[in-house]
């Protein structure tokens, strides 16, 4: 997953870490002539956002330590950053993780000789946590809500969506869960079949209508069943649409007053970088989004989209869809994704 | 599955007439994306290649494309400054040879993409593949079953 951002963010923790370590065999030979500076500096406080000569001798001398200065990362940072566009990840979001980075290592103490990486690696992670919100987990959702929890699925053409709600059924089956599937994609043609046969693999009950029926009635249907029945959950699937299309949001406005969803999920591809981001953004600004839901994530080296996504319009990533299977779909935990892409701190 | 023995039965053929269909449009959206990647890889390949013929032609006039066919000979003024698209939709001032090795990275990458969906599409492949066979033997055990009763 996200191979290439993994190997560029790799080389940049690394020319970030001998930009430190170079630092240090700069300013170590020094030691020498500037002890006789040291008893009035030690006396000062050292500020981190910028450190003064007096503070830097200080803690060179006295403690020794380093302090790391914006020079010596400068240019460490200035790659990073094109290292992030590269990798589709949105301006703002690459602005908010270099800004982190930045504040975390300027001004911070390290001990002479101690490695640099742990300082690196953590200075990054917590960049990237910040960008990435704290994730969506469904089932815990479940858990705090009246049942049974309904959740519509919207997006564009062709990101698979209809496979999506079909994976998420799978998931929550298996956690236990009872779920209906409303085919509410009554305009694209074989979409009704689609959702048919994925809801016969799986095992679950699917509430369909005609092809052209009025999606509004399934999916409204779809919660009477699921109410009936006592189902925990109501999964359901819509015609994709773009956002510019006004009547096909308008139905899905319409959509939105009938079946009354507790969750609006928004599923794009991750394989479509920085626009999976800008049509996230249009339809949260039209239809409103609660969670996403990235698909193909396997066919992206990159990971733009996966990084920008949730930061950009402010709500969480929920799950990433990694194969064709319907067990290929993870809950999308920012922890292990950093892990994944950092590896561990020593 | 189906027992091979019993003749299928109309819903198991319509099942798998229906999951063949679904690969069906699964594999045509891969095939898709693997044209997009490979156009995509074929216009990072004239780029570089326009780049280079631009550095070495002495007067710095080039064919200038402006759609229809036609095209106008044109002077680049600074053919050592490229503005490129790194993604993320921002364009950054290159020099010429840094922007053919971007290039060149870029089509890796696609390369590499272009192999990942052509496993996938060839996994769909194989599948629709046993699905057909299936669906062949399931319709003439049918047929035979018919002709049996006849």
């Amino acid at each position: 997953m996200f191979g290439g951002l993994k190997e560029k963010l790799q080389a940049a923790r690394d020319r970030l870490g001998s930009s430190i370590q170079g630092a240090e065999a700069n300013q170590a030979p020094a030691t020498d002539a500037i002890e006789t500076a040291t008893d009035a500096a030690a006396k000062k406080t050292v500020s981190p956002g910028a450190p003064t000569f007096a503070d830097k001798v200080k803690v060179l001398v006295i403690d020794r330590e380093l302090i790391v200065s914006e020079k010596d990362i400068s240019d460490a940072l200035s790659e990073l950053e094109m290292t992030l566009l590269e990798s589709d990840v949105a301006l703002p979001v690459c602005d908010a993780i270099i800004a982190r980075v930045r504040t975390s290592l300027i001004g911070k103490h390290r001990k002479i000789g101690r490695s640099v990486d742990a300082l690196v690696v953590g200075a990054l992670k917590s960049a990237l946590l910040e960008v990435l919100g704290n994730g969506f987990n469904l089932v815990d959702y479940i858990k705090t809500h009246s049942r049974p929890v309904k959740i519509l699925f919207t997006g564009v053409n062709g990101t698979g969506k209809t496979t999506t709600v079909a994976k998420i059924g799978a998931y929550l089956k298996k956690q236990g869960y009872t779920v209906v599937i409303g085919g509410g994609d009554t305009y694209r043609a074989g979409a009704i079949e689609q959702i048919g046969v994925h809801a016969e693999r799986i095992g679950l009950k699917i509430i369909q209508h005609q092809e052209g029926a009025d999606p509004s009635a399934v999916l409204f249907d779809s919660v009477q069943y699921a109410v009936s029945h006592k189902i925990d959950v109501v999964l359901a699937d819509t015609a994709g649409r773009f956002h510019t299309k006004s009547n096909l949001m308008s139905q899905l406005e319409k959509i939105r007053r009938v079946m009354k969803p507790d969750l609006v999920v928004y599923v794009d591809e991750a394989v479509a970088g920085n626009d999976a981001v800008i049509r996230a953004a249009e339809f949260d600004r039209t239809v409103g989004a609660d969670a996403i839901v990235l698909t193909k994530v396997d066919m992206d080296s990159r990971g733009g989209a996966a990084i920008s996504i949730a930061h950009t319009i402010g709500k969480p990533l929920m799950f990433l869809g990694t194969g064709q299977r319907y067990e290929d779909i993870m809950l999308f935990e920012p922890a292990q994704v950093v892990e994944e892409l950092l590896g561990s701190d020593s | 599955m189906a027992d091979t023995t019993q003749p299928m039965t109309q819903s198991e053929l319509m099942t798998l007439q229906h999951y063949l269909k679904e690969y069906g449009q699964q594999a045509e959206i891969f095939v898709s994306q693997l044209e997009m990647l490979e156009n995509g890889r074929m216009e990072a390949f004239a780029a570089i290649e326009t780049l280079q013929a631009m550095l070495s032609a002495d007067d710095g006039i080039v064919l200038l494309q402006i759609g229809g066919g036609a095209s106008v000979r044109a002077k680049v003024l600074e053919p050592d400054k490229i503005l490129l698209s790194i993604g993320a939709e921002v364009v950054v001032e290159r020099s010429n040879k840094d922007a053919a090795e971007f290039l060149k990275e870029r089509i890796i990458e696609m390369e590499a993409s272009q192999k990942n969906v052509a496993e996938t599409l060839d996994r769909l492949r194989s599948q629709m593949n046993e699905i057909n066979k299936r669906l062949e033997s399931g319709y003439q055990q049918t047929v035979a079953a018919g002709q049996d009763q006849e």
